[in-house]
């Protein structure tokens, strides 16, 4: 059988992709899962457009525009200065609290942005789905870069927050490691909910609710060491929490991150990427039929 | 199997035993799901439908095909088996070359967006590389009549402007094979003209192209060869002359505009 370059017979003008027989042949069948891999690194035009797309319809027809972007982790940080600080004396760990609580603001906020945009990604992207031939990981990797200028603001904001008390580690040299294991945790959880959402509409209206308990479930704004019991093992548990510790140790000279929980997370992680990619691409080939 | 090797060249697209299965109701709910455990026998009844039946169709490159049928008879599941967008549940179909579908008119345009910024997004997700899309902007604009209102967000376009802007990306842009499905209902006479027009344009220089539309009249004129479907099978497939008579006659001619 004749299979010939893609690429190729694209980039050429058809008559001459005629001539040189340089047409590929795709055999449409039945499929269990069919996005490959390999095809997402073939697609990142179309993930940078929807990202642009998905970044600026944020923004439009709004007064301020992108000043939002430093404007709500601010008002996040006074939020749990006055909650965590003040009311509830949360100790930092000798830590800066503003330098503190920064880091796990930054990651955060990401999270919770990337999630709610990401999970209801492929049904607001209904159309695409159903009438146009665009891969649909495109739509909630997308989701999750437009989250990333916002993320950039605040983690920027924490950097200089921690060079400002001479509180900055020689271990953020690491940062795109920490941004890469960000992603894929972001990712896996992402896949998951974005194509469950399709089949059951439950998962949007549960989100809100899972994000609202999960920021206590996290240690974005108070330490591990003032826990004890039940709860230090619920928070231990959550895959963010081992995220958070390591970023902390990656920006604050001196933070002394609890081990347990950063393994815990990077195994949670690997299982989360793989069960997201093979539910996605499982529920994938079906989502024009039942969105 | 036939339809291997050198037997494709020649070839735009080889279904054969292609059948489409949906299943009816809701899918997912609480009570849909209670209703096939408590009532099996009601539920089985209104199972499913069957959007293609054991269809097996071959077209050559270069022809222009239409499809005629009624609502239901199958038409815009089979052009987006051939879009990529929903799989077959038995069957095959092998493309040969790169599809470009227009299944639905202004329903891909985010309303924020501007004309020029939803031109690069719904031609990216049809696949269209990026510098082909900045190549061809001036030409879509130009084709849309839209020159004054690209960098207008599409939320304040008519329909009929939403209409000429997805009309004009499905065909300034090169591909081998084009989809359109009804895609000249809301536009004004005039675009229709120039539509058809641009089509037959695209199909002199080799592609091919398939064409849906409920006006015989433009079937007639894209088309040299129609195949009608029914139920989910193809009834009759020919010159467009005898198969669309036959539509018309079997339909009353309800159809015909």
């Amino acid at each position: 059988m004749t299979r010939l370059d893609l690429e190729q017979g694209a980039a050429m003008s058809v008559p001459l992709a005629r001539q040189l027989e340089l047409l590929t042949e795709r055999v449409i069948a039945p499929s269990k899962r069919r996005v490959r891999l390999r095809d997402l690194l073939r697609d990142t035009a179309v993930i940078r457009v929807l990202a642009a797309r998905d970044f600026k319809v944020k923004y439009k027809q709004s007064l301020l525009g992108p000043i939002w972007l430093v404007f709500q982790p601010l008002a996040l940080l006074g939020a749990f200065f006055v909650a965590f600080r003040n009311l509830a004396n949360v100790a930092s760990g000798g830590v800066p609290y503003a330098v503190f609580a920064l880091v796990g603001l930054s990651v955060w906020s990401f999270f919770l942005a990337a999630m709610t945009i990401g999970s209801a990604s492929v049904i607001t992207n209904s159309n695409f789905v159903r009438f146009t031939p665009c891969p649909r990981p495109a739509f909630p990797i997308a989701a999750i870069i437009a989250s990333l200028p916002s993320f950039a603001v605040t983690a920027a904001g924490a950097i200089v927050a921690a060079a400002v008390s001479d509180r900055l580690s020689i271990h953020v040299l690491l940062l795109p490691v920490g941004l890469f294991w960000l992603l894929l945790l972001t990712a896996g959880i992402v896949g998951i909910t974005s194509s469950l959402a399709v089949r059951f509409r439950d998962v949007i209206s549960a989100m809100p609710f899972l994000l609202q308990v999960g920021v206590f479930l996290a240690p974005v704004g108070y330490t591990l060491a003032g826990l004890g019991g039940t709860m230090r093992t619920l928070v231990e548990a959550n895959p963010l929490t081992g995220l958070i510790e390591a970023w902390r140790w990656m920006m604050i000279s001196g933070y002394q991150a609890s081990v347990g929980p950063v393994i815990v997370s990077i195994l949670e992680t690997i299982v989360l990427v793989v069960v997201g990619w093979l539910i996605f691409s499982g529920i994938e080939t079906t989502m024009a039929d039942e969105i | 199997m036939r339809g291997h090797g050198d037997g494709m060249l020649g070839l735009a697209i080889h279904a054969e035993g292609l059948s489409k299965h949906y299943r009816l109701g809701e899918l997912h709910s609480l009570s849909g799901t209670m209703t096939r455990i408590l009532r099996p026998r009601a539920a089985a009844a209104a199972a499913g439908l069957e959007a293609l039946v054991e269809v097996d169709l071959t077209v050559r490159r270069g022809e222009a095909l239409g499809v005629a049928g009624t609502n239901g008879s199958g038409k815009s599941t089979l052009l987006k088996i051939l879009a990529g967008t929903t799989l077959p549940t038995s069957g095959t179909m092998r493309v040969r070359g790169r599809v470009l579908p227009l299944l639905a008119v202004g329903q891909n345009f985010h309303p924020e967006l501007t004309g020029r910024e939803n031109v690069t997004l719904f031609a990216s997700s049809l696949g269209i590389p990026r510098d082909a899309i900045f190549a061809g902007m001036d030409e879509v604009t130009e084709f849309a009549e839209l020159e004054r209102h690209m960098d207008t967000p599409v939320k304040r376009f008519s329909d009929g402007m939403s209409s000429r802007l997805s009309a004009a990306i499905a065909m300034q842009f090169p591909a081998d094979i084009y989809v359109f499905d009804e895609v000249l209902a809301v536009v004004d006479r005039e675009f229709q003209v120039r539509c058809i027009e641009a089509i037959k344009r695209l199909n002199r220089r080799g592609s091919t192209i398939i064409f849906v539309s409920h006006n015989s009249q433009q079937v007639a004129e894209v088309c040299k060869r129609v195949v009608w479907l029914d139920s989910g099978r193809v009834r009759d497939d020919g010159a467009p002359g005898d198969v669309l008579d036959a539509y018309a006659h079997a339909h009353g001619r309800a159809d015909e505009q």
